[in-house]
């Protein structure tokens, strides 16, 4: 495995899924006129694997691809090439020979914008940082593996920083959270907030990737 | 994106389906195009997706200057309750428009089970429901598809239908309507002008009459309305210059033929008795296959997709159907793109096809005997030897195939029990020939065996059929299932009675049945082909609230003098040419395939120089 691409999801193709998104970019190849390696056995077919899962609905500037060029094509014309072949709201912003193990990719920088339109985002602010600060804080969440159903986590360990600011209508929270082994989907600080304060609820909540980052801090790549 | 629909997608299942923007979908700017036409498919995005009509005339129309098409499908049930709830009206998936605004809506009928969608979603477009109710031109409301060979029922919700073929008339008639809103005309006068136009039904300038006893007396053609005596379908007939999609849409999430469909020719020289298709895409007209090849491969190249499909109503009696399958495969087979055959009859299915089919994947093998005696096969003038299925099994199970599904029909006009026993006689026939012929016995073989409950069909030669009785079905149904049940390779599966019985009523319906139709889905009905929501209750309380018996339709025989719903509908295949073709029926006499010798059923003279499959 040699090859990575960076790419964002944004408008439409937020909804796309993570295995249409997989299908999406095997058959973009295709389009694209750009060979790249097949898996083996009894049904080959073009091999790509996409880090970290998106959920449906969130936007994203930082997503990774990884995959095999094969001979003929140079790294530096394949954006252009699969960007012409891609759905809209798919950009490949870049192709490069991977170094680094997707492992080392620590945390990931979100953006989160959760709606007010009744104006009560002071006091939304106040009730996150609040739950944000302190030592640890539990939330319900589903589980395959609970025979409930149900299962509880501490999303405080998984929080390296957070900072708030305002848009009219909408506060936004921005914060790194851990990305793997295990990550943590932003949304559960919203369901944490709807946990302690049912009359704070957003509106609506979207949520966007901006950038993935290593255990220094520093853009993973 | 619309903030309320943001919102909506998040909370329904597979929201891709809602969200447009896929590879290929054509988006125009507003301000540089005149008409903006929905192209609605009454069903799930799906289904409608793997259309290829649909494909075709999206791409017919978006190559008009100056229009806009743009695709709608049926939102499933929880993303209708949360549009409904949010009052997010229909919207065009190119640009997120209501179609309400547009100046055309389109929907393609395929099947009657899709009728209630029809009418769900002009509501959900916030567009009244009758012609009656919309007095300005604009948005004109039509149809064309299968449906419109028998476009009674929908009559007084639609303004006009489209019968035959789009390719050639649905440019005209929208260049009409773009000349009738320029110049001001009013929606009767646009119709008017409609009605001369070949192919165009327009349902309000024919007025129904009816008997005491139910039946119609006449069709009558308004007075002063200059509409035709009769509408003749409309036909491509130079195929290889029609439009053919090879670049089109290619959906973001799965749909249901989610590859390259290449469509080998039009029409079918088999004459089957039962099968409307047969009869109305008359006279055959095959496609060059350099043409098709090249057509081929530019899609795969274009689309990405590793499958490719040859689609006909009957591919193996394409003639140069092993020329096009090599020359396909020499591209697909480097490439894994995998190549598959629908359609395929089990007489002239040969060693020498198979092997080529399968030099890249391997599909299932379907076939479709329809009856179980030679009989009965020949009343229907299905032509398939017994011989030459068993013998295509045979070369199929030698070449490690281990599943075969058979398909049949109960109910076919001259059906005896010794008919539904034939059945089970022939599906073990099959697996004696498994037992025979193959190279692996402990894999075992999965036989399938499928019965429909017969629905008869307008322009075919059992238009005059009744439907046999639900009762008469289940004993059928049992019949053959005892037939069956101490054979452990053989599976059987039959047909939910309750969807043929309302295909049977609304397949040779009058205009009377738009009522049932509207107070049904008043009443909740919609995605009538889908279990999740068919409930033949609403649709019997509908049939009763309007005064009107289901089974004078479905299981009435017509006499031959009978005037018709779809009388004035004219598919070119005489009605004499039908009405022989029944008595031969009841003689079992076949009638040879078009090639073999004319059997003058009229659909030459769609054609100059009246001269089929060329």
């Amino acid at each position: 495995m040699a090859d990575r691409l960076l790419f964002a999801k944004e408008g439409r193709a937020r909804y796309i899924s993570h295995l249409d998104l997989m299908r999406t970019f095997q058959r973009a190849f295709a389009r694209a006129k750009i060979p790249i390696k097949h898996t083996e056995g009894f049904h080959p077919h073009p091999f790509v694997s996409i880090a970290l899962p998106l959920s449906v609905g969130y936007g994203s500037r930082c997503e990774i691809l990884e995959f095999g060029l094969l001979e003929g094509t140079g790294r530096e014309e394949v954006p252009a090439r699969l960007n012409a072949a891609l759905p809209e709201g798919i950009t490949v912003r870049e192709c490069y020979p991977a170094a680094r193990p997707i492992k080392e990719l620590a945390f990931v920088d979100y953006e989160a914008v959760f709606d007010y339109p009744d104006g009560l985002t002071p006091k939304a602010e106040e009730a996150l940082r609040a739950i944000l600060s302190r030592e640890s804080v539990l939330v319900r969440k589903k589980s395959k593996k609970a025979k409930t159903g149900w299962t509880e986590v501490d999303i405080i360990p998984r929080i390296k920083s957070w900072q708030f600011s305002r848009r009219p209508g909408a506060l936004v929270l921005e914060g790194v959270l851990a990305a793997q082994e295990p990550g943590l989907n932003p949304e559960l600080i919203r369901a944490a907030l709807c946990a302690e304060c049912p009359d704070l609820a957003p509106d609506f909540a979207s949520f966007c990737r901006r950038e993935i980052l290593d255990g220094e801090g520093k853009v993973f790549r | 994106m619309d903030r309320r629909l943001e919102k909506i997608l998040l909370s329904v299942q597979k929201p891709a389906r809602y969200t447009g923007g896929e590879y290929g979908a054509v988006v125009k700017s507003r301000e540089q195009v005149d008409t903006r036409y929905a192209f609605c498919f009454p069903d799930t995005y799906e289904i409608g997706m793997s259309n290829l009509g649909m494909r075709i005339l999206y791409g017919v129309i978006n190559g008009m200057d100056g229009v806009w098409c743009e695709r709608v499908f049926a939102p499933w049930g929880d993303m209708e309750e949360a549009m409904r709830r949010e009052g997010l009206p229909l919207y065009g998936l190119e640009s997120g428009d209501p179609i309400a605004g547009f100046d055309i809506i389109g929907f393609s009928l395929g099947y009657e089970m899709a009728y209630s969608n029809v009418l769900n979603m002009l509501d959900l477009a916030g567009i009244p429901l009758r012609s009656a109710d919309r007095p300005e031109l604009t948005p004109l409301v039509v149809a064309g598809g299968t449906c419109c060979y028998d476009p009674e029922p929908l009559a007084p919700f639609i303004d006009l239908f489209v019968l035959g073929e789009g390719e050639e008339v649905t440019p005209e008639y929208i260049c009409l309507y773009r000349q009738a809103r320029d110049e001001g005309w009013t929606k009767e006068e646009f119709l008017r002008a409609a009605a001369k136009i070949e192919g165009i039904y327009v349902p309000a300038f024919y007025e129904p009459v009816y008997k005491e006893d139910g039946t119609l007396a006449e069709m009558r053609v308004r007075e002063g309305s200059g509409a035709p005596e009769t509408v003749r379908k409309r036909i491509v007939e130079d195929f290889d210059h029609s439009y053919f999609p090879v670049k089109t849409i290619i959906p973001s999430t799965e749909i249901v033929h989610d590859r390259v469909m290449l469509e080998l020719f039009r029409g079918c020289i088999r004459g089957c008795r039962f099968c409307q298709a047969g009869y109305t895409y008359r006279p055959v007209r095959n496609r060059d296959p350099k043409l098709l090849a090249e057509y081929g491969k530019a899609a795969c190249e274009d689309s990405g997709y590793q499958e490719m499909t040859l689609s006909s109503l009957s591919s193996t009696d394409y003639p140069c159907l092993l020329e096009l399958c090599d020359d396909l495969l020499d591209y697909c087979a480097p490439r894994d793109i995998g190549l598959s055959l629908p359609s395929l009859r089990a007489d002239t299915f040969s060693m020498n096809l198979m092997e080529r089919l399968q030099r890249v994947r391997k599909g299932g093998l379907t076939f479709a005997p329809e009856a179980g005696t030679q009989r009965l096969r020949d009343a229907i003038n299905k032509n398939l030897r017994e011989e030459d299925l068993l013998q295509s099994c045979r070369t199929a199970f030698s070449g490690g195939w281990n599943g075969v599904k058979l398909y049949f029909m109960l109910g076919l006009p001259t059906e005896t029990d010794d008919d539904v026993r034939g059945i089970a006689d022939l599906a073990r026939k099959v697996y004696f020939a498994w037992k025979e012929c193959t190279p692996n016995k402990a894999r075992g073989v999965r036989i399938t065996v499928s019965t429909s409950w017969f629905v008869p069909k307008a322009h075919t030669a059992f238009q005059w059929e009744a439907q046999i009785t639900r009762e008469e079905y289940q004993r059928r149904v049992d019949l053959l299932r005892d037939e069956l049940k101490r054979d452990k390779s053989i599976t059987y599966n039959w047909h939910d009675p309750e969807t043929s019985w309302l295909e049977a009523v609304f397949s040779r319906g009058d205009r009377r049945l738009a009522d049932v139709l509207e107070h049904a889905w008043r009443h909740g009905a919609k995605m009538d082909a889908w279990s999740e929501y068919f409930d033949l209750r609403r649709w019997t309380d509908a049939l009763e609230a309007c005064g009107l018996d289901g089974d004078f339709y479905a299981h009435r025989e017509r006499p031959r003098d009978e005037v018709f719903p779809w009388c004035r509908v004219d598919t070119m295949v005489t009605p004499a040419f039908l009405w022989r073709e029944r008595e031969r029926c009841y003689e079992s006499q076949t009638t040879p395939d078009c090639r073999t010798k004319c059997s003058g059923c009229g659909a030459n003279r769609l054609l100059k120089g009246g001269v089929c499959d060329g």
